[in-house]
């Protein structure tokens, strides 16, 4: 569908629109806080108005402090389409210049703007007039509280003439883009407009092709369903000028920009009488250097989509509530700027409080050629103990292109009342039982009494634990009194059995030497298995009991077999002592080599008759 | 009030009698009294009643009990715990109290949150605290001396019957001491606890007025103090919560009366 602008739908809507919307603002501030009693102050009073039908009427307060030195009002009509609804917007500015008649603390009393029979106030302002000759401190900037004043877009700083440096050079047509600063940092709202000037009657525009907006955020700004004229002179050339559209950009990234040329197709003449034609039209390229955000006293962490001018504001409600009743904590942020790129501050854990996940909502608005918006944070807090809770003030950094610093906006924190809810709440909205006969409920109360004497439990009494300790001591005193009767009153007989085997083994050793000695020629062979035959003979007499020397070797090889000694061992100990014997009675008869296996044999004997002894 | 409530009972029996009465049968009557007064609604002359009781010394687990009932049907919830806790600490097998006390609870304020700290102790104090606590320790006393006494005589003089007897003896002293370990327990966590008698109270992170507070403790809420110092007490809650509230607002179940003859 062709959006050829002067249509008759489009005046239609417009015409509606008007009717619709009646939304006023009006505001008033003075460009000081303070002035010396010689100088002067403007108070500014701006009265916004969504209807080009009726006219504000300002009633000026009584200024009994002030002489009012002179008074000016101006006039903006804008005109938008936005979210498919078209409206007019009517701006009145009045200015009165202001001079003090005293020092001290001057107020001046709220204006009055009566609109289609409504009033409606502005605040009351106070200004601090100083002795004359003084010089004022420059005017205070608020960090928080109600949004800022929108700039006055006449007088705004960076600004550009849309038709500054042109010169059309007698051309009956000419598509002019602008942009109103071309040095804007990142994040900061570029207007770009695209303006048809001419000296020939123009009956309508078609085909109008913006330009691709690469490394921007845009939005629409003003986009004319009709064609409205404003007269230029430019060059000494008289034009009438047409805004086509208006767009604000946000640029995303630092660097040189070129936004490349628009196109239209313009239609010249006079309607159905007159011939019509048609030509197209392309207007210049538009060169951007978009500067960085400063490094400097940049805060740590910053984010760089919060641009603009903005305040940051919490509430909650309701803020007494009771124990596990659920509040609504929300986190406004109001101001100028791109809203959809803002970072909001988080609501860390605080103790007490379990919070939901939070829903955030952007309302975009354009204000006199200006992107506002809020976004608005909620977040659902649910109180877990009673007493006073405090929600923390919440801070975030925001960078102010148009006074090239960075601030730190701030909430305000808030006390949250927790009271205890009802012991039941759940009770009233309980459908009635016919006779309900649950447990629970006090029990009955007692009608005899039974006195009881508060005694220390046995544990805590001096006898309970020596008490306990005395059967395992006495246990001791007995075992230790036994073992150590026992240790005292030995038996000569059994220390003979014990000390057996040591003793038969020191004989044998006395053997040994005595066979050393043989060698040396100071001992006899009689001697040696004399001892030998001690070594065994001692042996049996302790160990078994047997007493060999009474007995014959039959009798002792009874003896022993019937002491379990096995029969090769019975056998060879009577062996033994019969070559120890006939060695000992019938001299020369045994080498040295003879007696040292008879020696090693009664050694391993002693082992044997031992074995038995130890395993009977 | 509750001295008015005792002389008035005095001087009516004195009058109705004209002789001295024993203590023993003034503090019935005076029991008999402050029933009756509870029956008929009258529970402020109850409640007076009920603590001439106690300003005359009697202990007892009925009064405590018939006093705690008697707070709570006057919305005192933190008294009638704090005396049927009492009534439960003289009788562990008093159902009355015990299903009195759920009754209290169910309407507290404040609800704990998180893992008891001490839940297997509470837990095993819990189940054991009915069981009789002192006849078990007389009993692990004499059973654990019986056992050592009869394997002494194994020891000295060897006969087959002595070695099982002294075994039985010792798995009946394990059983004695097991029921006596719990009973300990119990009466070891309820010489610390106490119960929050005041309607609100904060709990703060020191012993002062200006110390930050985190949470509120409320009437009828049991917990543990673990530390007093200016007027203060420290008190932690069954799931580890901990703060300093004022002495005012807690009381010990145990009273100090109660709880010195225990250190004796």
């Amino acid at each position: 569908m062709s959006r050829r602008t002067g249509s008759a739908i489009a005046a239609l809507l417009v015409a509606s629109a008007a009717f619709a919307a009646e939304d006023v603002q009006v505001s008033a501030r003075t460009d000081v806080d303070e002035v010396p009693l010689d100088g002067t102050l403007n108070l500014q009073i701006t009265a916004a108005v969504s209807s080009k039908g009726d006219q504000p009427e300002l009633t000026l307060p009584d200024l009994k402090d002030f002489d009012v030195v002179s008074r000016s009002q101006s006039e903006q009509v804008a005109f938008t389409f936005l979210n498919n609804a078209p409206s007019f917007r009517r701006t009145t500015v009045t200015t009165v210049k202001l001079a003090p008649r005293r020092e001290g603390q001057l107020t001046i009393e709220p204006a009055r703007v009566t609109y289609k029979g409504r009033t409606y106030k502005t605040q009351p302002i106070t200004v601090h007039a100083l002795p004359a000759g003084q010089t004022p401190a420059p005017k205070r900037r608020a960090q928080a509280g109600p949004p800022p004043p929108l700039p006055d877009p006449f007088a705004e700083e960076g600004s550009l003439d849309p038709f500054k440096d042109m010169h059309p050079e007698s051309r009956d047509l000419v598509l002019r883009a602008s942009v109103d600063r071309d040095r804007p940092f990142v994040g900061q709202q570029v207007t770009y407009s695209l303006y048809l000037l001419a000296r020939i009657n123009v009956s309508g525009i078609d085909k109008l092709q913006l330009p691709r907006l690469d490394g921007f955020w845009s939005e629409e700004v003003e986009a004319p369903q009709q064609l409205v004229q404003e007269a230029r002179i430019i060059d000494g050339v008289p034009y009438r000028a047409y805004l086509l559209r208006k767009r604000a950009l946000f640029p995303l990234r630092p660097g040189k920009v070129q936004i490349d040329p628009a196109e239209v197709e313009v239609m010249t003449g006079f309607g159905m009488l007159f011939s019509r034609s048609s030509t197209r039209r392309s207007s210049q390229a538009v060169a951007l250097e978009v500067q960085p955000l400063p490094e400097l006293r940049k805060p740590a962490g910053f984010d760089a989509g919060n641009v603009g001018s903005w305040t940051l504001t919490a509430s909650v409600d309701p803020v007494a509530v009771a124990v596990g009743q659920p509040v609504t904590f929300r986190l406004v942020a109001q101001g100028r700027g791109n809203v959809r790129n803002l970072a909001l501050p988080k609501l860390g854990q605080i103790s007490g409080l379990r919070s939901y996940d939070a829903t955030t909502n952007d309302k975009e608005t354009i204000e006199q050629g200006q992107v506002a918006g809020t976004r608005t944070v909620e977040q659902l807090l649910v109180p877990e103990r009673t007493g006073a809770i405090e929600i923390p003030s919440l801070s975030m950094d925001v960078f102010d292109p148009a006074q090239k610093v960075y601030r730190a906006v701030r909430t305000d924190p808030i006390r949250l009342d927790v009271h205890a809810g009802p012991a039941n709440p759940s009770s009233a909205s309980q459908v009635p039982a016919q006779n309900l006969l649950a447990a629970g409920g006090l029990r009955p109360i007692r009608l005899r009494m039974a006195r009881v004497s508060v005694e220390p439990p046995p544990w805590t009494q001096s006898w309970f634990w020596p008490l306990l300790a005395g059967g395992p001591v006495a246990v001791a005193a007995i075992a230790g009194a036994g073992r150590l009767r026992r240790a005292l009153a030995r038996d000569p007989a059994e220390e003979r059995v014990k000390k057996a085997r040591s003793a038969a083994r020191a004989r044998l050793r006395g053997a040994e030497e005595l066979l050393e000695a043989q060698r040396r020629g100071n001992a006899s062979a009689a001697d040696f298995h004399a001892e030998v035959a001690r070594a065994l003979t001692g042996y049996l007499a302790d160990k078994q009991g047997i007493a060999v020397a009474g007995i014959t070797r039959e009798e002792l090889g009874r003896e022993l077999l019937a002491r379990g000694h096995p029969s090769g061992t019975v056998r060879a100990v009577l062996g033994v002592l019969d070559e120890c014997d006939r060695a000992r009675f019938a001299p020369g008869g045994a080498d040295l080599s003879s007696q040292e296996a008879r020696l090693e044999r009664a050694g391993r004997l002693l082992g044997e008759l031992d074995k038995v002894r130890r395993n009977g | 009030m509750r001295r008015f409530a005792l002389a008035a009972l005095c001087a009516a029996s004195a009058a109705r009698a004209a002789v001295s009465v024993p203590p023993e049968a003034r503090g019935n009557a005076l029991f008999d009294h402050a029933n009756a007064a509870y029956l008929s609604g009258d529970l402020s002359r109850a409640v007076a009643g009920y603590e001439a009781l106690l300003e005359e010394g009697v202990v007892s687990p009925e009064l405590e009990t018939n006093l705690g009932a008697a707070y709570l049907r006057q919305g005192k919830r933190g008294l009638a715990a704090l005396h049927l806790e009492r009534a439960l600490f003289l009788d562990p097998s008093d159902d009355d109290a015990r299903a009195d006390l759920l009754e209290v609870r169910r309407g507290n304020v404040d609800k704990l949150e998180g893992e008891p700290e001490e839940g297997g102790a509470e837990a095993l104090a819990r189940v054991l605290a009915p069981l009789p606590g002192r006849a078990a320790a007389v009993a692990l006393v004499a059973l654990w001396s019986l056992g050592w006494g009869l394997l002494a005589a194994y020891l000295l003089r060897p006969r087959p019957s002595l070695g099982p007897s002294a075994a039985a003896c010792f798995v009946l002293a394990a059983a004695a001491s097991l029921v006596t370990a719990g009973s300990a327990t119990s009466h070891r966590l309820t010489l610390r606890r106490a119960v929050v008698v005041a309607p609100a109270a904060p709990a703060r992170e020191g012993p002062g007025d200006r110390a930050a507070s985190h949470f509120e403790v409320h009437e009828g809420t049991a917990l543990r103090v673990e530390d007093e110092d200016r007027g203060y007490r420290r008190v932690r809650l069954a799931n580890g919560l901990s703060g300093w509230v004022s002495s005012s607002v807690v009381e010990p179940v145990v009273p100090p009366g109660w709880s010195d003859q225990h250190r004796q």
